[in-house]
């Protein structure tokens, strides 16, 4: 019995790990690039788009894995688009009515979860064949894996393209700061450079 | 009959899912639309109220005012009447949009009662290039609208940016965005002074 246990729980951290760093959604498997490179100017924005993929990620890994066994074949793709506008329309009303500032900041982005190939990705190749507890610990792991690797992004960018992070002034007064950063082609040239560092990392991992 | 028994096979969890979802949106967007409306007027209240200090109140103009957009299009503008405590009309506001650098400038932009001189102006929406278009919100720019002629702007590369006259200095390295925001506002104000004019709204006090 114990044995079975330990098993499970071992196949939970897997999970877990995997959505962190061995299959990070954005430095592994590269999805999600059109939010990764549009909202990471600052990090608020970042934080706020990683938790609402989250929350999107999670309610429709659940659905998803719930009526996984009713769907069928042709219609799969159908059925999981639909689960995931749903999410993402009651995150966006979410938005808008508590956080009024950075749901105009976020602008088109945050409908555009709808298609973001994360979430399609997790609900083919996850929920629509694990029971709930893997789904929801896949959603959590990946869905937290994707957030981390967009605040680290933002974080350099907003840092050197206005010296502060989390509006909080960290570059001492004689910096300069690099417009560009907070311009799609500091966004094109951090994750560029992020990418090469990790493919560098796990190249001596193997 | 065999085609309907097999159509209703394949699809019932669809048909279901999209109605459970549909009152789940519903119900969700019931509940916080009275909030985002009231975020949408708060937005307003405190961006015209920055520039009309004593409005108290906004009350829009009934129907709208038609206007002709820069690229030729009728559009319909919601013009607010801008009240103060006591009663009296302070001013006017409306949204102004058009095409600016990168992307759409929306602009709100405030007149006083007798639309001959501007409160200002107050960018919301824009997405300029940072560093340089993205200067229309800075107040330097923004500070020369306040108190300038409601009519005949016209934009110039350089000159004093701190007199307040018709002429609006452009910002340098931006002069694209700075005559959007010049034309933009220009182009509203004429179509919706002449049109409050003929319905007989400006300099009436009694129209509450």
């Amino acid at each position: 019995m114990t044995g079975k246990s330990e098993a499970k729980t071992t196949a939970y951290r897997q999970t877990l790990l995997a959505g962190l760093w061995r299959e990070n959604p954005v430095l592994r498997l590269l999805l999600g690039m059109c939010p990764t490179l549009a909202v990471t100017a600052a990090v608020k924005p970042a934080f706020t788009m990683g938790c609402c993929v989250i929350f999107v990620l999670v309610c429709s890994n659940i659905i998803v894995s719930l009526m996984r066994d009713l769907l069928k074949p042709h219609l799969r793709i159908l059925m999981f688009t639909l689960t995931i506008a749903t999410f993402v329309t009651i995150a966006d009303l979410f938005l808008k009515a508590f956080v009024p500032a950075m749901s105009e900041t976020l602008g088109p982005y945050v409908p555009l979860i709808i298609v973001n190939c994360i979430i399609i990705c997790r609900a083919e190749a996850c929920a629509s064949k694990n029971r709930i507890v893997i789904s929801i610990i896949d959603a959590v792991g990946m869905g937290i894996g994707f957030t981390v690797t967009l605040c680290i992004l933002a974080g350099i960018r907003e840092l050197l393209s206005t010296g502060k992070i989390f509006e909080m002034q960290l570059m001492p007064e004689a910096f300069v700061p690099w417009a560009a950063m907070s311009m799609p082609v500091g966004a094109f040239i951090t994750l560029g450079l992020m990418l090469g560092l990790v493919n560098k990392v796990t190249n001596k991992e193997a | 009959m065999l085609k309907i028994k097999h159509f209703i096979e394949q699809s019932w969890l669809l048909i279901t899912a999209s109605f459970f979802f549909g009152l789940l949106i519903a119900v969700t967007s019931a509940a916080l639309s009275p909030r985002i409306e009231q975020n949408k007027i708060n937005k307003r209240n405190r961006l015209v109220g920055a520039l009309l200090p004593e409005a108290k109140d906004f009350v829009p103009v009934e129907g709208g005012i038609e206007i002709e957009s820069i690229q030729g299009k009728k559009e319909t503008v919601e013009v607010f009447r801008a009240v103060s405590a006591a009663g009296e009309c302070v001013g006017w506001s409306f949204n102004a949009i058009g095409p600016g650098f990168a992307d759409k400038i929306e602009v709100v932009v405030a007149v006083d009662k007798n639309f001959e001189k501007f409160a200002g102006f107050d960018v919301l929406a824009s997405n300029e290039t940072p560093g340089f278009g993205n200067q229309i919100k800075f107040d330097y720019f923004r500070d020369q609208f306040k108190g300038a002629p409601a009519e005949g702007l016209t934009l110039a590369t350089s000159g004093d940016n701190t007199k307040i006259d018709s002429e609006i200095i452009a910002i340098s390295g931006a002069t694209i965005s700075s005559e959007a925001v010049v034309d933009i506002i220009s182009n509203a104000i004429n179509q919706i002074k002449k049109q409050t004019q003929q319905k007989g709204l400006i300099g009436d006090d009694r129209q509450k």
